[in-house]
């Protein structure tokens, strides 16, 4: 590069040079260009500006305090992990209500048979709704339920409801959960 | 891209022919186990014994399939005697049916899971693979299991209800097989990384998982406990992860 070129440096050209220029980097490997960035600062108040503003920066950041962090901080991360172990904890626990439940349930309809009575039954039921729609058929009888039965079974849909609740919180993506969407979210 | 070596490109295709050959030799097992409980399966997803009939009329043996050409010999030629005595015979031939059958339905349906909802099988295989995603997937599998027995029940006692109940029933079989589809998803993956194989398709990925699943349930005796087990884990995950919905559950539109 000549003097001359040098000399005639465009803003673009500089404001590519004004990093290396503020290091003092450009002063220790060209000498020519850094008086060449030094003659155009004194006559462009653009580039004047910009190199101003980038030797203030690190005085600025200098400046710049960390916010305080809120007091609540640490009882907030706390009650964030008391939460998830809890859930953790209730996740497993609800398994003995659910079981106690379903044992209730299989020894009310009498065991397995009752089971395979009942799963037949629905069909049978179904079968003759779908006769009775097609107008081939009457109504099928629908069955009396037992007060016991009909609690137990609210009971044991509820508690799995909760409990399915619990699960999706503890899943990975879930509300507690660290996944890729829960930090989307 | 580095250059795939010789070795490492017939990985793949060696290990699905392994597990299709594993897959038919438990298919032979599983046969001459026989439909004996807790083997359900064999009749399942193996299928009836070889009943091939022709030049005989429909009306004579209803239930049997006429077909243009004889091929009951064929298939009789491929029974066995067994060597261990007490069970049934062995029949590669309804081994290598089943797994025509049943092994590619389980593909089929697998894949085309997969095919038709990508950004949603990503997400779910995603948070199968994060910690404790399959044992959070195996429980809510349970509990949605229990769930649906008992919401079935209750809506048993009444007229109006009972008709929900299919809906209820096809609701919780698609959530399992969009489970199934993102778990052969995952068991590929898996495979992948523990035998160190190079990066394939992710649909041959999930066929090597579908072809595993597919040996599962055709174990003898264990293979209907597997293949529910399996069931359950992927409805648990349909729902936990709302067939992998981006944004999951939750009550935020109801808050207002």
């Amino acid at each position: 590069m000549t003097a001359s070129e040098s000399r005639s440096l465009a803003c673009s050209r500089v404001r590519v040079l004004l990093e290396p220029y503020s290091d003092g980097e450009l002063a220790r490997e060209d000498r020519l260009q850094y008086e060449a960035v030094r003659e155009h600062l004194g006559g462009c108040s653009d580039c004047r500006l910009q190199h101003e503003q980038a030797i203030s920066l690190p005085f600025r950041l200098r400046a710049l305090s960390s916010p305080p962090p809120p007091g609540s901080l640490v009882a907030g991360v706390m009650r964030t992990i008391a939460s998830t172990r809890l859930a953790s904890r209730r996740a497993w626990t609800l398994l003995v209500p659910e079981a106690v439940l379903a044992a209730f349930i299989l020894w009310y309809l009498s065991g397995l048979e009752g089971i395979t009575s009942v799963a037949s039954g629905i069909v049978g039921d179904l079968l003759g709704l779908a006769g009775w729609s097609s107008g081939s058929g009457s109504l099928p009888s629908i069955p009396h339920a037992d007060v016991p039965l009909l609690l137990a079974l609210i009971a044991l849909t509820a508690i799995a409801g909760y409990h399915l609740s619990i699960l999706i919180r503890l899943a990975p993506g879930g509300r507690t959960g660290s996944g890729r969407h829960a930090a989307s979210e | 891209m580095q250059p795939v070596s010789d070795s490492r490109r017939w990985a793949w295709p060696l290990l699905i022919g392994v597990l299709a050959a594993i897959g038919i030799l438990l298919a032979i097992a599983d046969i001459a186990a026989g439909a004996k409980w807790p083997n359900p399966m064999s009749d399942a997803l193996v299928g009836p014994g070889v009943v091939v009939k022709t030049g005989v009329p429909a009306s004579a043996t209803p239930g049997t399939q006429t077909v243009r050409f004889d091929r009951t010999g064929v298939a009789e030629k491929f029974i066995f005697e067994s060597p261990i005595g007490g069970i049934g015979p062995l029949n590669p031939y309804q081994a290598v049916r089943a797994f025509l059958s049943s092994g590619a339905g389980l593909v089929l349906l697998a894949l085309a899971g997969l095919v038709v909802f990508p950004g949603r099988a990503r997400n779910a295989v995603e948070r199968l693979e994060a910690r404790h995603g399959s044992e959070i997937a195996v429980g809510a599998g349970l509990v949605m299991v229990l769930l649906t027995l008992a919401a079935i029940t209750l809506l048993r006692f009444t007229l109006l209800f009972l008709a929900v109940v299919p809906l209820v029933l096809f609701v919780a079989l698609i959530a399992s097989l969009f489970g199934i589809a993102c778990i052969s998803l995952w068991i590929g993956r898996l495979l992948r990384r523990r035998l160190r194989l190079s990066n394939a398709h992710p649909l041959i990925a999930a066929l090597a998982g579908a072809l595993v699943v597919f040996d599962l349930a055709v174990i003898p005796y264990a293979g209907v406990f597997a293949f529910a087990a399996v069931a359950m884990a992927g409805l648990g995950l349909a729902v936990v992860t709302r067939f992998g919905s981006a944004g999951g559950w939750s009550f935020g539109d109801l808050i207002w």
